[in-house]
């Protein structure tokens, strides 16, 4: 209860102190709150900058994906029959098997029962020249099931031109990406040429058009139904290269991904190694963050600790009267201690304000983006946590610099100073 | 019963050599007395008033006030007893300066809290109307005359009914009718409140008028003469 009274008492002492130094106070107010507004409007507009191409690019990545390469096989079919020898062969070259997966659509039947899978599709990518006219252009097509392929990448909402629909009611039908398009200098309706790498070709026609916001995939992918890709490759209707799978929790698809490579013999990876490098550079961004933050706190720390120390020489007189009055040590601590938080809080109250102004302001401003379709203003991330960080930031750097001055208010002794 | 015993008290500063400056100090003051602390300079008057403050616990000996020992004592227990029991007085008054007269006055008490808020204004400005400066009470402190200080100052020392009021030369720093008129003041307070009074001081009028004078020469008693 005493120490209740007590720290009031050294609480109206400081305020009286502050109000004789309003400026000083002010100006170390005002070093706080820009720091913790920096702190915030960084963090916000960095994060949801990460977090928009994240959702582009995860939107675009399946959690795990299955799928066959080509690769030279282990040792040689000498080595097997004669173990026992000294066996010299070179230049083994790649077998020449098809990078289907065995058993692919029978494993998909299989995973889509899983309780771990929220969706899952089977496909077929394949390369094929696109040509028209002299033109002839590289690229993927992408054989699908349109409604499972749909789960997991929501197509439809990437689609700018046509419809997805005729993909399987019209033969020979394509919707391209709108980069490849471009290329092409096809528009939904026109036919081209598509040849195969085994040298077959076939007249398709664009029956729409789609932009995921990834370059690589807008200027080189088109889908097609599934049944027709087959049909392209020459391949039976099991056929099947690669198998997309979305999970409820994307946390385990990495040990997943392992568990199902061993169970089926097939090549996989998962979205943490296929983002590998937005999700180092989301890091890396915020550790920029997290540093000009505190270097701006340390700078408003080192402000608190002078205006505390220069009211501490100043105020010696006073420490020693208030000690010969009663008043103990941890009283005079309190007193620049309560400084010291009350600056901190204002300063960290005020800059959480700003900073949301600032974080508020910047998502209402337009802005466009050519790779970022579904983009109109800037990317501004709003979480309750930043606060909380920026705050207790705020208040942890503040209480440091005024306890040292506090401390060393409070072992002023009062009788070299009374004697005069 | 004594208020104050002092028995075989040495003083050693170390700094900037071993010097001794009080030497086996011992005596006894009863209470409602008037005390005056006489010497040369440098003969150890505020060191000895000092460690009688409580503020300075450095010393070899005993020195028991209202049968308390000071020796070995913390700091925040220190500091509750100067709350409780002893008001101070200095030469040059050291008001704080940002503060108003009144709550000056009233400092000591909110810290001791023992009566509340308002109660503590009302007898601080009794005792301000009482010392002839009720009509400065909400100006800053810092705009008084040193005499009208030197009473805000009594003020605040009396404030919380000490046992004791201690003072390093008060008037030193007063002219001769200030001074006489700070000295009767004290000497009105230790007669009605019964409080005991320890001033140092080089005025010879105000040592005779004292109940006894604690002479030191060289950081010994040379002399105490009873009234
Ligand atoms: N902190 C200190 N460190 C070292 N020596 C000190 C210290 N304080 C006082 N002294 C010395 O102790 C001696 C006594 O000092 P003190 O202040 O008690 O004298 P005084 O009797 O009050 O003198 P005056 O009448 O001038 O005020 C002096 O020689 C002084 O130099
Ligand atoms: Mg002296």
């Amino acid at each position: 209860m005493k120490i209740l009274t007590d720290i009031q008492l050294a609480a109206a002492i400081a305020l009286t102190h502050m109000r004789s130094r309003l400026k000083q106070t002010i100006v170390a107010t005002a070093g706080v709150t820009f720091g913790i507004m920096v702190f915030v409007f960084m963090v916000s507009f960095i994060t949801g900058s990460n977090e928009y191409i994240r959702a582009i690019a995860f939107d675009q990545s399946p959690h795990l994906r299955l799928y066959n390469e080509v690769q030279t096989a282990p040792g040689t079919i000498i080595g097997k029959v004669m173990p026992n020898t000294v066996n010299m062969v070179d230049h083994v070259k790649p077998k020449d098997v098809l990078p289907g997966l065995k058993d692919g659509k029978h494993v998909v039947q299989t995973l889509a029962l899983n309780p771990q899978v929220a969706a899952i599709s089977g496909s077929i990518n394949a390369q094929v020249f696109y040509r028209l006219g002299s033109s002839t252009i590289n690229g993927v097509i992408n054989g699908i099931e349109f409604d499972a392929e749909n789960a997991l990448f929501n197509l439809q909402s990437k689609l700018t031109d046509g419809s997805f629909k005729e993909l399987s009611t019209m033969p020979n039908s394509v919707v391209m990406g709108v980069g490849l398009a471009k290329r092409l200098n096809v528009k939904t309706g026109d036919r081209l040429a598509l040849t195969t790498e085994n040298g077959n070709n076939f007249f398709v026609t664009v029956v729409g058009t789609f932009k995921t916001g990834m370059t690589d995939i807008d200027k080189q992918q088109s889908y097609a139904n599934l049944n027709t890709v087959q049909r392209f490759l020459g391949v039976p209707a099991a056929y099947i290269t690669d198998i997309k799978i979305k999970l409820h929790d994307m946390e385990p698809a990495p040990a997943l991904s392992l568990e199902l490579q061993q169970k089926y013999g097939f090549q996989g990876s998962d979205w943490k190694q296929d983002n590998a490098a937005i999700l180092q550079g989301d890091i890396l961004r915020s550790l920029i963050v997290y540093g000009v933050a505190v270097t701006i706190l340390l700078v408003a720390g080192f402000g608190i600790f002078n205006i505390l120390t220069m009211m501490i020489y100043e105020k010696m007189k006073d420490i020693a009267i208030l000690k010969a009055m009663g008043f103990s040590d941890s009283d005079i601590r309190w007193i620049f201690l309560v400084q010291a938080l009350i600056i901190g809080i204002t300063g960290a109250l005020l800059g959480l304000l700003f900073g949301f102004l600032c974080s508020w302001g910047i998502s209402k401003i337009p802005y466009k983006s050519d790779v970022m379709i579904t983009l109109d203003h800037l990317p501004v991330s709003f979480n309750a946590m930043y606060y909380i960080t920026g705050f207790t930031f705020g208040i942890i750097t503040t209480t440091l610099a005024g306890y040292l001055p506090s401390r060393k208010g409070s072992h002023v002794d009062p009788i070299t100073i009374l004697r005069g | 019963m004594n208020l104050i015993t002092v028995k075989n008290v040495s003083k050693y500063f170390l700094q900037p050599t071993r010097m001794q400056v009080l030497n086996d100090i011992s005596f006894e003051v009863e209470k409602s007395k008037f005390i005056t602390i006489t010497g040369k300079s440098g003969s150890g008057k505020s060191t000895l008033l000092y460690l009688l403050s409580t503020m300075d616990t450095r010393f070899e000996g005993s020195i028991r006030i209202n049968q308390e020992e000071m020796l070995g004592r913390n700091n925040s227990w220190l500091a509750d007893f100067r709350n409780h029991h002893i008001g101070f007085v200095f030469q040059f008054h050291y008001l704080l300066p940002e503060f108003t007269v009144l709550r000056n006055v009233m400092l000591p008490a909110l810290k001791l809290r023992r009566y509340p808020v308002a109660e503590i204004e009302h007898r601080a400005m009794e005792l301000l109307q009482l010392l002839g400066v009720g009509e400065q009470a909400h100006k800053r402190a810092s705009l008084l005359s040193g005499g009208q200080q030197q009473r805000v100052a009594i003020a605040r020392a009396m404030i919380n009914e000490p046992l004791i009021i201690m003072g390093d030369e008060p008037t030193g720093n007063l002219d001769s009718y200030n001074s006489a008129a700070v000295f009767e003041l004290f000497r009105k307070m230790s007669a009605e409140k019964g409080q005991t009074i320890l001033m140092v001081t080089h005025d010879e009028d105000i040592a005779r008028k004292s109940d006894q004078t604690i002479h030191l020469a060289d950081g010994k008693i040379d002399e105490i003469m009873v009234r």
